[in-house]
């Protein structure tokens, strides 16, 4: 369990943690004993009192198996925010799933729930997304004539439905630049990432940092440039549809492979376009199918 | 006789459409990001018990920075 496991990486960020579901005591104790759950608190609103006061409460759940089921628009709710295989009453009582992080005055800060309730962020993409992010899983590192490129990952493993991100520590060599999104306008190849995705995986697009304006005397002209040490981040949605499921129920290891394609310069000239192969693996975890005793 | 045709047919749709199920009725979407606490606002006060039977509220789980409460739809499948 990713909470778990990133217990004491949030804890040393400052943040309290507990998981609410509508799971008795005795479910719960089940679970945490199976999984070697021993510091995060999985609470229990086992009467989804604390949903409902939330205002969190899946009340789809209900109209899916309640008078007006067969309606297509209600269908169609479950199908999104129930269950892909249909209604069923097991779901009822259960919450709109999702995160909040708020302050020591309880108020909230920032908040994250997904369309599709099986797709969800994972915790280090969550504290990625506050500017707080956790330790990355390293991956290849490499270089270029122009560059040091160091490639990790947000999450060791993923499952049906994670949303989580891929990292390009980037550092130009001395004297060198590469070009920031505002240059495409000027003609010059913006760095960037393309992968090569099976379709069961969605690549949103690339997260660039705050860049530097760069004159380039020769051509007495200004650029978006990236000169420092700086990072892209690729955010990545495995999909949560049970045709994904399917696909990834048949791979134990998921290797995204793509490119980092670049232009760099110094300070007398541009070099060649570079396109770099870029190689990340991730572990695939089956959901977990076994139930309290 | 024309008129009082029309009359009842127009009763007739009226009582029709009186009678239809509200499912008829246009759906409200939803929005998840509407639902719940807003940012800025407060979250409810909460005393819900752990897996190990102790009682858990916002003051016992907080940390120095604050807390992240994931709500989740069951453990058990």
């Amino acid at each position: 369990m990713e909470l778990q496991e990133r217990f004491t990486e949030l804890r040393a960020q400052g943040l309290g943690i507990a998981a609410i579901s509508y799971d008795t005591e005795e479910v719960l104790a089940d679970f945490a004993q199976r999984r070697g759950i021993s510091d995060v608190p999985l609470l229990s609103d086992d009467d989804s009192a604390v949903i409902r006061a939330f205002g969190i409460y899946n009340h789809v759940a209900e109209e899916g198996i309640g008078d007006n089921k067969d309606n297509a628009a209600v269908k169609a709710d479950v199908e999104k925010y129930v269950s892909v295989f249909g209604a069923n009453p097991m779901i009822v009582g259960t919450p709109f799933p999702g995160t909040f992080v708020v302050d020591r005055d309880g108020r909230v800060t920032s908040r994250f729930f997904e369309e599709f309730y099986r797709e969800r962020n994972t915790a280090a993409n969550i504290m990625l997304k506050l500017g707080a992010p956790l330790s990355g899983i390293s991956g290849s590192t490499g270089e270029t004539p122009h560059l040091d490129i160091a490639a990790s990952q947000s999450n060791p493993d993923i499952t049906v439905g994670s949303r989580f991100h891929l990292a390009l520590d980037i550092t130009p060599k001395s004297n060198m630049h590469v070009y920031a999104p505002g240059a495409a306008e000027l003609g010059y190849r913006v760095i960037d990432v393309q992968l090569d995705t099976p379709d069961f995986i969605r690549a949103l697009p690339i997260q660039y940092p705050p860049s530097e304006s760069y004159y380039f005397e020769p051509l007495d002209e200004r650029a978006d440039v990236f000169m420092q040490p700086f990072q892209l981040i690729q955010e990545i949605v495995v999909g949560g549809s049970p045709e994904a499921a399917e696909q990834l129920a048949q791979i134990d290891v998921l290797t995204l492979t793509g490119r980092l394609d670049y232009q760099a310069c110094d300070d007398k000239v541009c070099f060649n376009p570079v396109s770099v192969p870029l190689t990340w693996t991730l572990t695939v975890n089956q959901l977990d199918r076994e139930r309290a005793r | 006789m024309k008129q009082s045709l029309s009359a009842l047919v127009i009763g007739t749709c009226i009582l029709f459409f009186m009678q239809t199920p509200a499912i008829t009725q246009d759906r409200e979407e939803i929005d998840v990001a509407s639902l719940g606490p807003q940012v800025g606002e407060r979250i409810p006060e909460f005393a819900l018990p752990d897996q190990n039977g102790t009682v858990q509220t916002l003051e016992s789980i907080m940390g120095e920075e604050g807390a992240m409460i994931v709500f989740h739809r069951s453990a058990d499948w």
